[in-house]
This record gives structure tokens, sequence and C-alpha cells, in this order.
């Protein structure tokens, strides 16, 4: 069932918690809602679920207006992020609650139900949990039967807020990849609320980003991480070097996208640290900045450097792959050149951005 | 080890020789308190209404007129805390599942039964529903007592209780957060079911506590009863006002006698509050989170 978002806000006093969002979901889909506390996203999952409603907008689903239908009518999965099982009941009933509270003619029978849980409780590898009660699972098997105990109504859209932001991080990558698997499996509707911007770029079809209660982007996770369209989102999704500078006459005419605007002088440019080239000898016409080595972090598949700019002792992080840092065999306290291979800018205002090549100056 | 840093580890470390007489001390006082004012008074109940021996305690108790104060005491507590369960459970569902205008009012309201004095309490029933007050006109013309009779000592016993069951439920609900009904509601469960099945389970030991104080507490109630009961033996008086009517005629053995009936009750409801504790592991940690494994 697809979900269209339609021109949402909600405000909380003076605070204004969604400003006119729009988005469409389409059937089958996963989409992330990502974001910083206070973003929004919740509210609007929340929105979506029925629990909250907003001052204006609206929501359909499958395109059905679904302002009228109450959150219990709308078939509706959804998961927690404390999970918020029963704690009086067993596993089992925990699981069977929705078929249960079914009036008349859709209740299912007892066998019926009984069916269902045990289908359901082995979906989610809880088999011989049935028995027991909620606080004698852990976290990630709460989790697990809290979806379970979701997907046994059969909704046409699973809403899963912060799921699981509660657990270790080991426990996180093992369920992400498994909703995944699952996701893969029944092919249901699903929207996925989180601040793990990891999280959402690996299980995601596609992703939200949003701030202060508005989308910043929205796109597949590929799309996303390779051109941000905005600061906040190039800063969110992961480690950044900042370079403020002032951009020269000639990169403005030169530049590739062209059409820079001649009013722009102050930048901000955005390097991954995968992004930034080292070496002692600097290549005849590269521009570069002079920087000493502070730090190398060699455990892990990348090495992590921590450099600091001659001059301005600004920090800056490197990453470099394991044969790179061994050719270059770096040592603490040396100096070396470094340049971006390439570099996103932005004004001021984080307006116009402009993918610019190598060398842009910095 | 210096005094500050002493007070700080007690708990972990072998106390020294000053801690060890300040607790001493502290618990002797707390004895002592306890025995004079307490203990002491309590077995003096007992003491004296036995002092004639155990015939003539239970013919003491036997009487009709004591009786019937046991009965009209059951009678009100039988209608007063089932009332008291509705409101406490209404009251503090509205003030923890609802953000409304008016809600710190109607928090501040549920105490005042527990700041006024039960003499004031019963002055007010008087001056609604007395022969003299608001609508006594309107009740004496169809034929309906109020004030001294049985409905006023009924509304009375209500009012100075009704804090009770709301005051235990408010912190435990609030503690326990709305995550499971919202839960409920999202699977398809109607308001009905959300309430049978999820809430209640939940709540049934803070409720059963708050029931149990004010069920003692409308059995023993004195003050505000006295003001409407009009004291007609045998029709209006309660046990509380049965022990004073004896008291001032002299009867003191049997008026110990009926004392030691309200004193028994006070020990049976602290066993059974006290019971539901252990038993349901409840009360000692109020709001347990959840933590992770």
């Amino acid at each position: 069932m697809s979900i269209q978002i339609e021109g949402i806000s909600k405000q909380y006093g003076s605070f204004s918690a969604l400003s006119d969002v729009s988005m469409t979901i389409e059937a089958g889909e996963l989409v992330a809602l990502l974001g910083p506390s206070g973003s929004g996203k919740t509210t609007l999952l929340r929105i979506i679920a029925g629990l909250e409603w907003p001052d204006s907008g609206s929501i359909l689903l499958h395109g059905e207006a679904a302002a009228q239908q109450s959150a219990s009518r709308r078939g509706i999965g959804f998961v927690f992020q404390h999970y918020a099982l029963f704690r009086h009941m067993t596993i089992f009933e925990n699981v069977a609650f929705g078929l249960r509270v079914q009036t008349m003619p859709r209740r299912p029978a007892r066998a019926e139900i009984r069916e269902r849980v045990q289908e359901l409780l082995h979906l989610v590898q809880l088999d011989s949990f049935a028995k027991m009660y909620p606080e004698q699972l852990s976290g990630g098997q709460r989790q697990r039967v809290a979806l379970a105990r979701a997907l046994a109504v059969r909704p046409k859209v699973l809403l899963l807020d912060e799921p699981f932001s509660a657990l270790d991080a080991k426990v996180r990558k093992e369920l992400r990849d498994w909703l995944r698997r699952i996701h893969d499996e029944l092919h249901v509707t699903t929207v996925l609320v989180t601040h793990d911007q990891e999280e959402a770029l690996e299980v995601a079809d596609r992703v939200a980003i949003l701030n202060h209660g508005k989308v910043e982007q929205i796109g597949t996770p590929q799309a996303i991480y390779d051109h941000p369209a905005s600061p906040f989102v190039y800063d969110f999704l992961g480690n950044v070097n900042l370079f403020h500078g002032r951009l020269l006459a000639e990169l403005s005419l030169d530049g590739p996208t062209g059409g820079m605007e001649s009013h722009v002088e102050s930048v901000i440019g955005f390097v991954r640290p995968h992004e930034l080239e080292l070496s002692r000898n600097l290549p005849e016409g590269q521009k570069a900045v002079l920087a000493s080595v502070v730090r190398i972090h060699a455990a892990g598949p990348r090495v992590r450097l921590e450099l600091s700019i001659t001059g301005n002792g600004r920090p800056v992080a490197a990453e470099l792959s394991r044969q790179r840092s061994e050719q270059l065999a770096l040592t603490p306290g040396e100096f070396v050149f470094v340049w971006p291979q390439s570099i996103r800018l932005f004004d001021d205002a984080g307006a116009a951005a402009h993918l610019l090549d190598q060398g842009a100056g910095i | 080890m210096s005094g500050r840093n002493g007070l700080v580890s007690s708990a972990m470390l072998e106390p020294t020789v000053s801690q060890r007489l300040g607790r001493g001390a502290l618990i002797v006082v707390a004895l002592l308190f306890l025995g004079g004012f307490l203990i002491l008074p309590v077995v003096a109940v007992f003491a004296q209404a036995l002092s004639q021996g155990w015939k003539f305690y239970f013919e003491s108790i036997r009487q009709e007129d004591v009786l019937s104060a046991l009965r009209l005491t059951a009678l009100v507590a039988s209608i007063a805390v089932p009332l008291n369960v509705v409101f406490g459970i209404a009251a503090s569902w509205a003030i923890t599942r609802f953000d409304f205008r008016g809600k710190n009012l109607l928090i501040t309201l549920i105490d005042i039964p527990l700041s006024v004095s039960p003499v004031v309490a019963g002055m007010m029933y008087v001056e609604v529903f007395g022969l003299h007050g608001w609508l006594g006109p309107w009740l004496s013309e169809h034929n309906l007592h109020v004030i001294f009779a049985v409905p006023g000592i009924v509304l009375a016993t209500v009012f100075v209780t009704f804090p009770f069951v709301a005051r235990e439920l408010i912190p435990f609900l609030q503690a326990q957060g709305s995550d499971e009904e919202v839960a409920a509601v999202v699977l398809g469960a109607n308001g009905w079911n959300v309430f049978w099945r999820i809430t209640l389970p939940n709540i049934k030991w803070a409720l059963l506590y708050g029931t149990i104080l004010a069920a003692s507490r409308s059995i023993g109630e004195f003050g505000a009863v006295s003001v409407v009961s009009g004291h007609i033996r045998g029709q209006t008086t309660t046990l509380p006002l049965e022990v004073e009517m004896l008291y001032n005629e002299y009867s003191f053995t049997a008026a110990f006698a009926a004392a030691s009936l309200l004193t028994l009750a006070a020990i049976v409801t602290l066993v059974i509050k006290k019971m539901i504790e252990v038993t349901s592991g409840w009360h000692e940690a109020p709001g347990e989170e959840e933590v992770e494994s």
C-alpha cells in the first residue's frame, strides 16, 4: 500500500515539529526517515499511524484519505523504540493480541490464531519462547517479538520508531540485516525512523533526511551519500572536513558546473576523509595545503589520520587504504601535502551547491 | 576515616565506633517513640476491653446497638469503596493519559479531602443538603432524607476517602507510561479491550492497595460522619460513633470492646497491605525501568 504525505504541518506550541512535509512512499518500499532528535521524524511516523493529528495537510493510504480513520482501523503495524510488549502476557499472547481483539466477523478461530502465532514466532526465530514473559527475554529478542506482534494482523504498512536504538551495536547490526530479509520476504510497505545514518543507508530503499521539520533530501542511499543536497546532509551522513575559503575569480568562471553567481565569494568546502590525497611531494600544478601528522589510527581495514593544517592549526581527518598508508609510511610529527580529490562547495547560506574538481581554491 | 567520608561510605564499609553509637541511638529513639505512642496504646485498648473478662467482652460486642453500628459501617464502606474505585480509576486515567484544561486544578482538588478537616467536610454537606441548606427544602418536599440519615453518612465517607485510590494510581500510571496501551490501540483494540486486557492487569496491585487504604479509612471515619449522622442509636450510628457514645455514657469497657473491633480492622488492613507488597513485589520498586540485557 502506498503512502502519500501531502503538505503536513504540525506545531507544538511555538515549536514547529513539521512544516509542509510532502513525500510519496511506494507500495512495498522500505523508506528510512533519518534525522537528528527534534527533526520531526517520529512525529511524522506517528501522524502516518494515526497517533497524532497534523495541523494541516493530509495522508493518503493507498490513495484514500486517512484522516477519518482512527489508528486502530488503519491496518498498521507499529514497532516502538522500547518494545511496549504487554508485560503481563506470555510471548504467545503478545503476538496473538491483535488477532484476539478483532471484532467477530473478522476474528480468526482459535486454531487459526494458534497457527498464525506459531508461524510468526518461527519467522522471528523465537519458536521456543512462546510460554515465556517479556522480562525473561533480551532486548533483541523482545524487539523481534514486537515485530511479530505487529505483523500478526497482516498490516498493509509497517512503521518502526527507532526500533534498534536501545540495543547494543552488535545486536543492532544483526537485527538490521534481519529486518531487511523479512522485508524482502513479505514486501510490506515499511517506514523506519532512525537517527543512525549507517542504519538508514544500509537498510532502506530510499532515505528521507529531515531537519527542523523539513525534508532536506530524499533519494536512494547512494544518491544521498554521493550528492548531498545541503551542508546539513553532508555533515549528517558521516565524517567530513570543512574548509572555509574564498572562491577565486577564475574558479567561478572555469568551474565545471558553470554559472556560479559572482556574488558568491565566501564558501565552505566539504571533503570526506577518504577523498583527501596525501603526498610528501607536491605534484606539478597541484594546489595543496601543508599539514602535520598528529596521530595515526591503524587498527581496522582503513587507516585514519589526524592532521593539523600548518598555519591555522585546523584539524583535518584523512582516511587511506592500508596499501597507500604502507606506501607513504608516515610517522606522527611529519609534514605532508594534502589536497582533495573532490570537494563540494556551498555558499554561506548553504543554498547554492557546486561540485568542483580537485584543487578548488581552499 | 574522617566523619564526612564515613557518612558517605557507611553503607559499604565497616562502621566506626561513633557511627555505631549514632545508629544505636537513633534506633532506640525510634523504638521508644513507637512503643510509647503506638504499641502501648494499642495494647491498652485490648487490655481495657478485656478488663472484665472475655464473657463481658463478647456481650458488649453482641449488644444490638453495637451490632447495628457494625452493620451500618459495613454498608457505608461497601458503597463508598466501590464508588472510590470507579472515581479513582477514572480520575487517574484522565490525568495521566490526556492533556486537558484544568488538569492541574483536578489534581489539586483530589487532595482537598486530605487537607481539609473532616468536620468541615461534614458541615459542607449539612449546608448543601440540610433542612435549611440549599437543596434542603426541595429534598424534604420529595421526602428524601440525606442529613441525619444513611445517605449523608455515605456522602461524607465518600468525600473523605476519595483521594486514596487516585493517589495510588496516578504515580503508578505515570511511571508505567502509555506505550502498551498505544500498542494495543494500533493493533486494533477498542477502549474496552485496552482497559480490561492491558491497563487493569497492570495496575491491579496498585488498585488493590489504594482500595485497602480507602476501605480502612471509610471504616474508621469519625469527624465528617459525626456531623451529618445525628447520632440516632441503631439507625445512623457507625462503629466509631458508637464507641464515642458508649464512652460518653461512662460504659468504658463496652466502649473499648467496640474500639477493639476497629483496631482489629486496622491490623487486618496492615497485614493485607504487607501481603500485597510482598506477593506483588510492588511498591518497593515502583516504575521499575526495563533494563537492557
